[in-house]
């Protein structure tokens, strides 16, 4: 008898769960059909403009020739500092295979600040994983941003396309041309919470300080030197998208041996004097020049260290020196001002060594010298160098 | 897998015949104790299986619904969501292919339901009088259109008539009244209803109850009606419930060629409705607009703006219009629409351009203004190369050669810090003060109203001391103001280059734009040269105006000005008159003036160092302020400047009305 009724629950068992499979799978069914329909639905009001037209007619050609295409899309960025818009979709990348080949298309959009930015290829949960290897592609692993070339047209095996008139300076970017996009939706969170100065002396100051940025930055970029915002510029960028209205100067970091000699000289020539000059190349140094208007630049010189990075800091008066820790990071491009700059990639862990946990509070005194939890003392300047290593103008 | 227990709910039917069934096999199979093992294990086998594919599908299945949901759709207005539910048994299509369609009619509320789904309700009060019409799609349900016709109040059953005749053949046509909807009811439209089937609709009285469901050009599906009893007391309210079949989607849809163009109409008619022959089956109007190239264009690459809000029958017209211009290039529009309205966005679509959505913020006049500065700054943010953008409304005509005009005058823009914009309107233009296309003007006032704007300009000093959502304020009018104007002046043309039709808006109604803009003079000549563009700039101009003062003659001072024989019947003359001007913005005569020009004379528009150029009969006609203005000096010493007296009372200060 036992065993008569643990076949007859076996046998319930198989039956009801055959009977829940298919009701499953006819529902499985119906969601996605569902979900592609509202997909369809959807592209109805994004999927337009005149540009995705052309890029629509792209396929059917390319699929006609036997190519098997994937494309990706996104929201655009370029709406995405401003408050509230929605609504097209812009194309990102296009893989089209065919057997052993596979063609990648990647849309380069024009930006604010006269440079050309791409988006990251990423994959959705219904693409298919091996299409190609993604892996070895050579774009979209992250956003890139590079400047606007120049084109040129060539023929190549009889067909004319246009190719960068400075190939080289093209392919250089690649491996740096990660871009992060600021932080605007948080930007938006910040602003309801502290509003933003209205005040004219706050917009006063936050013109100048982008003139003087845009200024600091076409100098720098003709000599060649890589910089990026460091300290209250960058805090300004990644907590609100825009310069600190209190903030009184603008700071950029360099690396070291980034270092030119005729730096002053150049500033001094854009019309920018030198101001102070602390420490030296080899030891913690820091350029600061005056700008217009009573906005100063500051310039940091980051060392490395076996684990970690730093600039340093004297204090004129005692001839002090002081050192600020950072982790160690790389550097990306993003969008500030108009303009195309770089920001550290680990931009909080850069930030939270220089502000702290709580750097998302408005603080308006600020000391140097005790405020940061990444400085320390870095004992004393010898009197004998204090004419070189304090230079006030 | 533990977890997973069979529904308790199914239960074995028919238990005694399946135990004789499980008997017999039992009995078969009893010495086959291995092939009983066999069996038992490949169920258990199975069961694990089943039980494994059913955990796996149920995965499956939240995942495809949490993906469905992470898309952050956006959130749609009220009756935009409504308008956009579908008939449940669409999608299973089931095959119950009728509508159950509930519509009310009373004094103080309407609503229309569709398969249980609200798509009209309306019990606000004092709003809403008249008929309610939705049309619906007769293949889906879908609601294609949603209006409401206050046909108590005069021409509001002609606006009624023009729309059902646009509705295609077909579709299903519901009619309620909302208080009352018969007071200017005229013939025509009763005809019109009398031609839908309607018994009742025709014989609508004063303050009857209504509701009507049918077909246009089919058969009447449901209608009822009750009488007002007397005058001052409405119909009982009626509920009418009723069955309407759907037909198949083909008969439905037109059979139009297959290609690019026809797939955004057909998208389009499927959805909307009102808009007529466009989606006409026989001959549809064409949506793409092959407008001459312009030869030299210096304008290809500006981007242009339409600053849209829900009005997307006057869009349909703006774009159709601005698509025709010689020398629009499409790709270079983007639409900025002020909401997440679906028609104005699917007629953005029909023609193939880029729209974009802007989520309303703050109220009235100030959320006009942010979505100026938001679609501003989305402009010079999608076209970081441009140096200028054309900022058009979705009520305005574009002239054939709008963007010939702006190509010919735009380099002034660049080589000219003294100006502030090209504007396409001319606020004097009428058509009894308009009369050349080839000239030009410099004003003191900005238009608006089609007008380019210098990427500097908005970047350096506009942008950022754009008024905040708190501040109440126009956009026009702060970009009026001195403090951003700064002296500047705007180019404009003498006949405009726009034509504003919108009568319903912000700050715009039916009288007010039949006495403003109605009799405006619009270039309708196609590639107009304008003449001496160079003389336009700031000191060139002032040769000019010279010129021309020392060419004019001298009207006839004792005569009273207002009237017609002032200005001799002769043509092609330039004449000039003098007021009383006392100070810079001492303008009491020159309003009375134009008051009886019958021009703009709700503020002062068009002037340029206290002089104002325009036509009358043919004639150049030139009203210089004296002695505020410099050019008083061209002012013989005989000559007395008018002066009118303004009228003795200040009845009610017209400053309310502004354009926008």
């Amino acid at each position: 008898m036992s065993r008569i009724s643990k076949n007859v629950i076996l046998a319930l068992f198989t039956l009801t769960s055959s009977a829940f499979l298919l009701f499953q799978l006819y529902y499985y069914k119906h969601y996605l059909s569902a979900k592609n329909g509202a997909a369809l639905s959807k592209s109805k009001g994004s999927r337009i403009g005149f540009d995705s037209t052309q890029w629509e007619g792209w396929f059917p050609v390319a699929e006609n020739m036997g190519f098997q295409c994937l494309k990706t899309e996104s929201k655009d960025p370029r709406l995405d500092g401003i408050d509230s818009l929605s609504g097209t979709e812009i194309p990102l990348h296009c893989i089209c295979k065919w057997a052993t080949h596979a063609i990648h298309l990647v849309v380069f959009h024009g930006r604010s600040g006269s440079y050309l930015w791409h988006g990251h290829l990423r994959l959705k949960g219904h693409i298919d994983r091996k299409f190609v290897p993604f892996q070895k592609l050579q774009f979209g692993h992250y956003p890139g941003a590079f400047d606007r070339p120049e084109l040129q047209q060539v023929t190549i095996d009889g067909l004319e396309i246009l190719i960068p008139k400075d190939p080289v300076h093209f392919l250089e970017e690649v491996p740096h041309s990660r871009f992060i996009e600021c932080r605007y939706k948080e930007a938006r969170t910040f602003f309801q919470q502290y509003l933003d100065d209205n005040t004219v002396e706050a917009m006063t100051f936050q013109k100048s300080a982008k003139e003087l940025l845009q200024l600091a930055a076409k100098t720098l970029n003709k000599l060649g030197i890589r910089f990026w915002l460091s300290s209250g510029t960058c805090l300004g960028w990644y907590r609100q998208c825009s310069i600190i209205p209190y903030s009184k100067d603008v700071d950029l970091g360099i690396f070291i041996q980034d270092y030119k000699s005729d730096i002053i000289l150049a500033f001094q020539e854009a019309g920018l004097p030198l101001k102070h000059k602390f420490g030296k190349v080899e030891d913690s140094l820091e350029l600061s020049f005056q700008g217009k208007d009573d906005v100063k630049l500051d310039i940091f010189f980051f060392y490395e260290d076996t684990d970690y990075m730093w600039n340093g800091g004297t204090q004129a008066k005692t001839g002090r020196k002081f050192k600020y820790l950072f982790p160690k990071f790389t550097l990306c491009w993003t969008e500030f001002v108009d303009m195309k700059v770089r920001v550290p990639c680990e931009t909080i862990e850069y930030i939270e060594a220089n502000y702290g946990k709580s750097w998302k509070i408005p603080i308006k005194t600020w000391d140097w010298k005790n405020s940061p939890p990444n400085v320390q003392p870095n004992g004393i300047w010898p009197i004998s160098e204090w004419d070189d290593v304090i230079q006030l103008y | 897998m533990d977890d997973w227990k069979p529904s308790p709910l199914i239960k074995p039917y028919g238990a005694r015949k399946k135990r004789s069934w499980y008997l017999t096999w039992k009995y078969k199979l009893t010495n086959q104790r291995s092939l009983r093992r066999f069996c038992q294990t490949g169920a258990v086998l199975f069961l694990l299986v089943t039980v494994i594919v059913n955990i796996k599908l149920i995965l499956d299945t939240r995942r495809a619904i949490s993906e469905a949901n992470e898309d952050p759709e956006p959130e749609q207005d009220y009756d935009e969501a409504l308008g956009h539910l579908e008939p449940k048994q669409q999608r299973g299509s089931g095959p119950r292919r009728v509508l159950d369609v509930e519509v009310y009619s009373s004094r103080s509320k309407v609503y229309v339901a569709v398969d249980g789904t609200t798509v009209l309700e309306d019990e606000a009060r004092e709003q809403g009088r008249g008929i309610h019409v939705i049309v619906l799609n007769q293949a889906t349900g879908h609601v294609m259109a949603k209006r409401v016709f206050d046909t108590y109040s005069p021409h509001e059953d002609e606006a009624m008539v023009l729309f059902l005749n646009m509705v295609a053949p077909g579709r299903v046509l519901i009619c309620t009244v909302k208080d009352e909807g018969s007071f200017h009811l005229k013939d025509t439209a009763k005809a019109l209803l009398k031609s839908l089937g309607s018994q009742a609709g025709p014989a609508l009285g004063w303050r009857d109850t209504w509701a009507f469901v049918g077909q246009k050009g089919g058969p009447v599906l449901g209608e009822k009606h009750s009488k007002s009893p007397a005058l001052s007391s409405w119909g009982d309210p009626v509920l009418l419930k009723t069955d309407v079949p759907l037909s198949s989607a083909e008969e439905a849809e037109c059979h139009w060629a297959d290609t690019e163009l026809n797939r955004r109409r057909r998208r389009f008619c499927s959805k909307v409705e009102g808009y007529g022959s466009v989606c006409s089956c026989k001959d549809p109007t064409p949506i793409e607009f092959s407008p001459d190239p312009l030869p030299d264009n210096k304008v290809l690459n500006v981007p242009v703006a339409v600053i849209a809000a829900n009005r997307p029958n006057y869009l349909y017209r703006m774009l159709r219009s601005l698509l025709s211009a010689q020398g629009v290039s499409p790709q270079m529009i983007t639409v900025f629409i002020d909401g997440y309205y679906e028609e104005p966005m699917d007629v953005v679509a029909l023609f193939g351009l880029r729209g974009i959505q802007h989520t309303p913020i703050s109220i009235k006049n100030a959320r006009v203004s942010q979505h100026y500065k938001a679609s501003l700054t989305a402009t010079f943010n999608l076209f970081p190369e441009a140096k200028f953008a054309v900022v058009l409304e979705e009520d305005l005509d574009i002239a054939v050669d709008f963007f010939s005009f702006l190509s010919q005058s735009i380099h002034l823009l660049e080589e000219d810090d003294s100006l502030y914009c090209i504007s396409a309107w001319n606020d004097q233009g009428y058509e009894h003060t308009a009369e050349d296309p080839a000239l030009l003007y410099r004003v003191e006032t900005m238009p608006g109203l089609g007008w380019v704007l210098r990427k500097s300009l908005y970047k350096e000093e506009l942008e950022p001391k754009w008024p905040t959502p708190e501040k109440l304020w126009d956009w026009d009018i702060w970009m009026r103001m001195p403090e951003q104007r700064r002296g500047r002046e705007c180019i404009i043309p003498d006949v405009s280059r726009s034509y504003h039709f919108g009568i319903v808006g912000l700050n715009m109604n039916g009288y007010f734009h039949e006495a403003y803009f109605k009799k405006h003079k619009f270039n309708t000549v196609p590639g107009v040269q304008l003449r001496n563009v160079d003389s336009l700039k700031k000191d060139a101009y002032e040769v000019e105006i010279h010129r021309l003062l020392s060419k004019a003659e001298v009207l006839d001072h004792t005569k009273y000005p207002c009237e017609d024989s002032f200005v001799p019947d002769t043509e092609g003359h330039i004449y000039v008159a003098f007021i009383q001007m006392e100070k810079e913005d001492d303008f009491t005569t020159w309003t009375q003036l134009a008051k009886c020009l019958h021009i703009w004379d709700l503020d002062v528009r068009g002037n340029h160092k206290g002089l104002w150029r325009l036509f009358r009969k043919k004639n150049h006609f030139l009203v210089v302020g004296v002695p505020a203005s410099p050019y008083s000096v061209k002012k013989p010493p005989s000559v007395i400047p008018i002066y009118l007296e303004p009228p003795p009372k200040e009845e009610g200060a017209p400053g309310a009305a502004e354009q926008t």
